[in-house]
């Protein structure tokens, strides 16, 4: 079956301008990722990772600089190839109350999306009641304004607005951030419910590891712009094949005061994009890293379990 | 235990002035925390954390009224200071580290700039070059010295947090507040972060009060825990006993929804259907009764604060079974 969203060797280099930094500055390396149909796809890393760049890049909001993006199985190039996939492929953005502009009501927020593509729309407020009711929120909340809302309900307004033009691939940006544990778990059922519903595809961006293992069938974790494991995420998170992702599951603080952890799983920052290790890029953070780690960058490779690594220890950490 | 309190919260309340009356952001609430202790504030948007902490440091906003009660530290209430008297306890005996780290700095100062700016106020001493560089160094940023002549912007959001707890401890404060110390953070940043702050405990011998809605932050870092709802604080405890043994359904249930703790497989997610009250015209029965799974006919009716264990206490009908 073709997927939904393709990735194949996606690079995007920001430029510098420089005379000796003409080649830009690589912010994704060769990232290749699909999204199957009705699939839920996580893409993980710390800040400074790519993770932003890349949707940017999906949805044609970022020039890449290699590689190719397909959806569909076609491949989507120029400005009205990637206006035709905004259309088929929505944005839920992070910042749910600031992503609606405060002049004008829900009503007309959540319909905008059809004079945006220019698609016909007879009735604008009985569609807006039934985008409004498919994410749970009553007809009144139509007449609305952005600012008299709930960090739920933007949230809600946010994927009503993303569903108005019934796309196939939902792109997410840390769709749960700053939103309180209670409202959070709502957030989460109604993602879900949609996805059985209409059958909808999501690449979801985030560092919060407890909501992946919820929402996402399969996790991509990318460092310093580079996948560096990929595998369906009850495997990944029950047997991290890549230091890096074991890491990240061990910095998570667990609510229960009698699993404290006595030390830390990773210390430091992610490096510089300006100054990216030699050899392995994450082995100066590594725990496990050796001689060959400074020296030589592993590829990423299947582990014996099937899954996708960029570590050159990857089937032994599993044993 | 010879615990010597250092910051006691008695029957406070505070209210904000709004066009359609008084909201009341917190509601009789008392609470102490004591030399060497980690208190844990734990509540979802609205509860009136923010608002309690902002008052622990008496810098409550213009529009907040302080309706009745006292906040009281080393015996003395702060809320009836002159204000120079105030200005000189805060910083120098409470301490407030923020939630963003970059709004709390001024971007066109140097970090050494604006570090010696804020202890010097206090105590030239303090502002020597050498002692803010020992203090980075003992919050674990590197190249110490060199960081004090950098500009806000040119730290990450991690290290810069750890500037403005190096600068709070500077002036070893009785008390250091910390409101959502690590919720702009990321995960590996804020593992860091409460490593630090739980390092910090074997130096410091003041008290911490960590304000957050991050479960998991308040159980890797703290002794007691008071859970509010609403303006209240609806339990108090020992942190294994709240996490372990809630009482108050409240607690329960927010305990439930955090998907952390909940088995992937199972599917749905628990959530707290309702909203929260309307806080200008606060209900005079259980705040969280309109929400409640287990509440009863005598839930609508004020809620005696009850004792189940030394150190504990319930706002709840239930368990006065």
């Amino acid at each position: 079956m073709i997927p939904v969203l393709e990735l194949q060797n996606l690079s995007v280099d920001l430029p510098l301008g420089g005379f000796l930094t003409r080649g830009g500055l690589p912010i994704l390396q060769d990232v290749t990722l699909s999204v199957g149909r009705g699939e839920s796809v996580a893409l993980v890393g710390e800040s400074g990772s790519g993770k932003t760049t890349l949707a940017r890049a999906v949805m044609g909001l970022q020039a890449i600089s290699g590689g190719a993006v397909r959806f569909d199985g076609k491949a989507v190039a120029g400005r009205d190839g990637f206006a035709r996939l905004r259309r088929d492929a929505a944005m839920m953005f992070q910042d749910a109350t600031a992503s609606l502009s405060p002049r004008l009501t829900v009503g007309y927020l959540v319909t905008e999306a059809f004079r945006i593509h220019r698609q016909p729309l007879p009735d604008p407020a009985r569609t807006a009641r039934e985008l409004l009711a498919t994410v749970g929120l009553p007809p009144a909340i139509a007449h609305r304004y952005p600012h008299e809302l709930s960090g739920g309900q933007a949230r809600r307004v946010g994927v009503a607005r993303a569903l108005a033009l019934r796309p196939r691939l939902v792109i997410a940006d840390e769709p749960t951030a700053g939103l309180d544990v209670s409202v959070q778990a709502e957030v989460l059922n109604l993602m879900a419910d949609l996805r059985r519903d209409m059958g909808l595809a999501y690449l979801i961006i985030t560092h919060n590891l407890a909501v992946v293992r919820h929402v996402a069938d399969r996790i991509v974790v990318l460092y310093l712009g580079r996948v560096v494991e990929e595998g369906p995420t009850a495997e990944v998170f029950a047997a991290p094949a890549h230091p890096y992702t074991a890491s990240l599951i061990a910095a998570e603080p667990k609510p229960d005061p009698r699993k404290r952890r006595a030390d830390l799983a990773i210390r430091g920052e992610v490096p510089s994009i300006l100054r990216r290790p030699k050899g392995c890029e994450f082995h100066t953070r590594c725990p496990l890293a050796r001689d060959v780690c400074r020296l030589t960058a592993p590829d990423l490779r299947p582990t014996t379990s099937g899954r996708l690594a960029r570590c050159h220890f990857a089937d032994q950490h599993q044993e | 235990m010879g615990m010597t309190v250092v910051l006691e919260v008695q029957n406070l309340s505070v209210a904000y002035a709004m066009p359609g009356g008084a909201l009341q952001a917190v509601r009789d609430v008392s609470l102490s925390v004591a030399r060497g202790e980690v208190l844990g504030i734990m509540g979802e948007s609205g509860c009136g954390k923010s608002t309690l902490a902002a008052a622990m440091i008496n810098l409550l906003p213009p529009a907040a009224r302080v309706g009745q009660g006292a906040v009281r530290l080393n015996g003395t209430d702060m809320l009836r200071l002159a204000p120079a008297a105030q200005r000189a306890l805060r910083g120098r005996s409470v301490a407030m580290v923020f939630q963003d780290p970059m709004t709390a700095f001024n971007p066109v100062l140097t970090i050494g700039q604006q570090v010696a700016d804020f202890v010097g106020a206090h105590d030239a001493s303090l502002a020597r070059p050498d002692r803010l560089a020992a203090m980075l160094d003992r919050v674990g940023i590197p190249d110490a010295a060199r960081c004090l002549g950098r500009y806000p912007h040119e730290l990450s959001g991690g290290m810069r947090q750890r500037v403005a707890i190096a600068a709070a401890l500077l002036m070893q404060p009785d008390v250091l507040i910390a409101d959502e110390p690590t919720t702009a953070l990321d995960v590996t940043m804020e593992a860091q972060i409460i490593h630090l702050l739980r390092d910090l405990r074997t130096t410091f011998d003041g008290a911490i009060v960590i304000v957050t809605h991050h479960l998991g932050v308040i159980a890797e870092l703290c002794d007691r825990v008071a859970v509010m709802y609403a303006g209240e604080v609806v339990e108090e405890g020992p942190v294994d006993a709240i996490f372990h043994d809630p009482q108050h359904p409240y607690t329960r249930a927010l305990l439930a929804c955090d998907p952390a703790v909940v088995d992937p497989a199972s599917g749905r997610l628990p959530t707290i259907a309702g909203r929260l009250p309307d806080l200008t015209a606060p209900p005079p029965g259980c705040a969280f009764e309109p929400r409640c799974g287990m509440a009863l006919a005598v839930c609508s009716q004020p809620v005696p604060r009850r004792v189940p264990a030394a150190g504990r206490s319930v706002l709840c009908h239930r368990g006065a079974e």
